[in-house]
């Protein structure tokens, strides 16, 4: 696929923030009446969409130093790259989307709170990597909400990926452990885990995910292991705090940021990247099955500004 | 619930408790550090900054009275204001003089409408009611078969035609259906959808103009961030939401969200979802909610809790035995079975003032929430004599041994529970004195 086609169907899902943001920017910049108005707005802008206390903070402090006046005369533009700068500074991602080992068993685990899109992203991500040549067995084991391994079975039925049969109130460990063995015999090079949603502050639950881990660890100790948990995008600061939870029990490997096609404003995905070092590596945008990308920082923050 | 929003203001109101008396800079630096909880807690930027304001001209105008602390006069000013922020009394859902009444459920997509149209439904069916499930999530694969499972599993009907058949439709057919089956509370599950989907939200319009619904109730997830006023703000405006229903608040979550959609839509919050378990619904009591974020507790809502789970007889001979301190190890071996009828360890601190300071001494992880626990704590106090039951304190090094082995227990899991023993028993010495609650 076309780097360049995906980038701008992925602006395009972003538009309605891209908009917001920008116009904000603007009307911010054009509107300020001195330094101290416009470092006030600038704040209300950046807590509006969602970046957190101290991601504000840090980015306030830059703009503390400045010469405003020497700003507004020479216009939005330099104003625009310096938060640009800003932004890329800390989201720091060297790009890492999810990579395929083609010698190995590699495993796809999602994890996440309820409602947070991972059932949805596990047919996503199954669609892109069955569409590049990969053989996929997915495994549902959400086996505690009504119906989530239906919905599993539909997906995979969808993108024509074969998914393991269990039932409702089965050992989701168990039911990872025969998916690992059917990837084996019947030589998948992919396995997708769906896990139940969970609040982080559940420790029982949260062990019964780190029970799954040890049994990929016993099972597949040679696969490739990427932990992925979905965070939902409309979600405010409590996201910080389900990566490090989620990360303590699992060690997540990458975030995929769900829902980002309402007018959420994402800026999340910079609080959390700054308050913890976890990369986020995909961004799904709309309900389609194509409707997944990559996440680049600085595209991700041009086509914010932009 | 909203814990390091409570545990803030403890902060903040610890610093002021050691001087004698607010000047302005005390205030500015409380105002401060509220702005800075109320915004990491998710409140809308908005609204906190009208808080605050509001909050500065309260405190300036009120007199410091000799006879309050600093602190009480603080604490009493931001929890009116907070409740105030939060809506003055509890709004029930409106039952129609016509039956069936109808309720709408809606929201964005992953809130827990369907979780929520099961705990509605059952909330209903305790008080008397009828209620009929009505399935119309066509688009989200086993959306239908989700509520058909929880429906079940409940024992509670749901009403269903499949994917290819319009809302509209969907609900009249339901309609008909109920007046069959006598069932007069209708419950619709809708589909999640983007305030911005145009399409789907002509659905939502288009059922709203042809069906009379009592209640159409926006299902808000109480993690929600900043842009939950926005969505909210479409829902309200195409089909006038009449009330909200906050889940996932047994989290961590501040849950600020809870604020901002008071204030900026006006519109009641009605009922909370506190858990996966179909009974982890209750009513949204402003006043309790702005109490505990303050770490006063939520008195009212135990007391409730209490009651349905221990009997008059038993609430006597509690109280007594907590007045007499002679609460042993019998009696703290029944009470954590009887806790676990009421809710976890952890959500009863959450709601008894003052515990939940002591919350963060004691590792309430362990403290019985989970079966395997409480059999462990079983199988050690049922290894211990008459005498070292009623009088712990006998319990030496080579009594330890013993009961280990008997229990098959690790000598540390001894200790800890007699340490969580006397953490509790001292709890109850220095904790609220149940005596003062009416339990009757």
């Amino acid at each position: 696929m076309n780097i360049k086609n995906i980038f701008s169907q992925f602006k395009e899902g972003l538009y309605k923030t891209r908009e917001e943001f920008a116009n904000n920017l603007g009307f911010l910049f054009s509107n300020s009446k001195d330094k101290i108005d416009f470092l006030e707005k600038l704040e209300e802008l950046l807590i509006l969409s969602d970046l957190g206390i101290s991601a504000t903070a840090e980015i306030m402090n830059e703009f503390q130093q400045i010469n405003f006046r020497e700003y507004k005369e020479n216009n939005f533009i330099f104003f625009k790259e310096k938060l640009k700068v800003i932004l890329i500074g800390i989201l720091n991602s060297t790009a890492t989307d999810i990579k395929i080992n083609e010698n190995r068993l590699n495993i796809i685990m999602l994890v996440g709170v309820n409602g947070s899109g991972k059932t949805s992203i596990a047919g996503k991500i199954a669609y892109r990597l069955i569409n590049i040549n990969n053989d996929i067995i997915m495994v549902p084991a959400d086996t505690f909400r009504a119906a989530a391994i239906q919905q599993l079975k539909i997906l995979a039925c969808k993108v024509g990926a074969e998914v393991i049969n269990t039932k409702e109130g089965a050992d989701p460990a168990s039911v990872v452990y025969d998916g690992i063995s059917a990837a084996r015999a019947r030589k998948k090079n992919i396995v997708i885990i769906d896990t139940a949603g969970r609040l982080h502050t559940k420790r029982n639950l949260m062990n019964e995910l780190e029970k799954i881990k040890r049994v990929i660890q016993k099972e597949a100790n040679d696969c490739s292991l990427e932990v992925l948990q979905t965070i939902d995008a409309t979600m405010g600061q409590n996201a910080i705090a389900q990566a490090e939870f989620f990360n303590k029990s699992l060690g997540v490997t990458g975030i995929a940021l769900t829902k980002m096609d309402g007018t959420a404003k994402g800026g999340i995905v910079i609080a959390i990247k700054k308050e913890l070092s976890i990369p986020v590596k995909l961004i799904s945008c709309g309900e389609k099955l194509n409707n997944l990308y990559d996440f680049k920082a600085d595209k991700f923050v041009e086509a914010l500004l932009d | 619930m909203f814990a390091s929003l409570t545990d803030k203001f403890q902060t903040i109101f610890k610093k002021i408790k050691n001087k004698g008396k607010l000047n302005e800079y005390d205030i500015k630096n409380c105002l401060h550090e509220i702005r800075i909880a109320l915004l990491e807690a998710d409140v809308n930027y908005k609204v906190v900054k009208e808080f605050i304001d509001s909050l500065h001209d309260k405190i300036q105008q009120e007199k410091i009275s000799e006879s309050l602390s600093p602190t009480q006069q603080i604490i009493k000013i931001v929890n009116g204001e907070i409740t105030l922020v939060l809506g003055c009394k509890q709004n029930d859902l409106s039952i129609s003089p016509a039956p069936p009444t109808i309720i709408m459920l809606v929201g964005l997509q992953g809130t827990g409408k369907t979780t929520t149209a099961v705990k509605l439904a059952n909330y209903f069916r305790k008080k008397g009611h009828l209620p009929l499930l009505i399935a119309t999530d066509t688009y989200r694969p086993a959306a239908i078969e989700q509520l058909q499972v929880l429906g079940e599993k409940s024992n509670l009907p749901v009403f269903s035609m499949g994917k290819n058949e319009s809302v509209v439709n969907i609900v009249k057919a339901a309609i008909k259906y109920s007046s069959k089956k006598n069932n007069d509370i209708l419950i619709i599950d809708t589909a999640g959808r983007l305030h911005i989907d145009d399409k789907l939200m002509n659905e939502l319009q288009e059922i709203n103009e042809n069906i009379p619904l009592q209640e159409k109730l926006l299902i808000v997830d109480a993690m929600a961030g900043q842009d939950a006023v926005n969505s909210a703000k479409v829902f309200c405006d195409k089909i006038k939401v009449s009330g909200i229903i906050l889940t996932k608040l047994d989290g961590d979550t501040r849950g600020g969200v809870a604020f901002s959609l008071k204030k900026v839509l006006g519109i009641p919050i009605k009922f909370i979802g506190i858990g996966e378990k179909v009974d982890n619904f209750e009513p949204f009591y402003p006043e309790r909610m702005a109490s505990r974020i303050l770490g006063m507790g939520d008195v009212l809502t135990l007391i409730e809790k209490v009651e349905t789970a221990y009997s008059k007889d038993e609430l006597e001979k509690l109280d007594k035995k907590m007045k007499g301190h002679n609460f042993d190890l019998n009696d703290f071996y029944l009470q954590l079975k009887k806790m676990k009828n009421i809710g976890s360890v952890d959500q009863i601190m959450d709601m008894v003032p003052g515990f939940n300071n002591l919350k963060n001494r004691i590792d309430v992880a362990k403290l019985g929430d989970r079966e395997g626990e409480l059999k462990k704590i079983e199988a050690i106090i049922s290894s211990m004599t008459v005498e070292e039951k009623e009088n712990p304190s006998i319990i030496n090094g080579s009594r330890r041994k013993r009961i280990s082995r008997g229990s098959g227990t690790q000598l540390s899991d001894i200790n800890r529970l007699l340490k969580q023993f006397y953490q509790i028993k001292e709890m109850f010495k220095k904790g609220p004195k149940l005596k003062n609650f009416s339990f009757n």
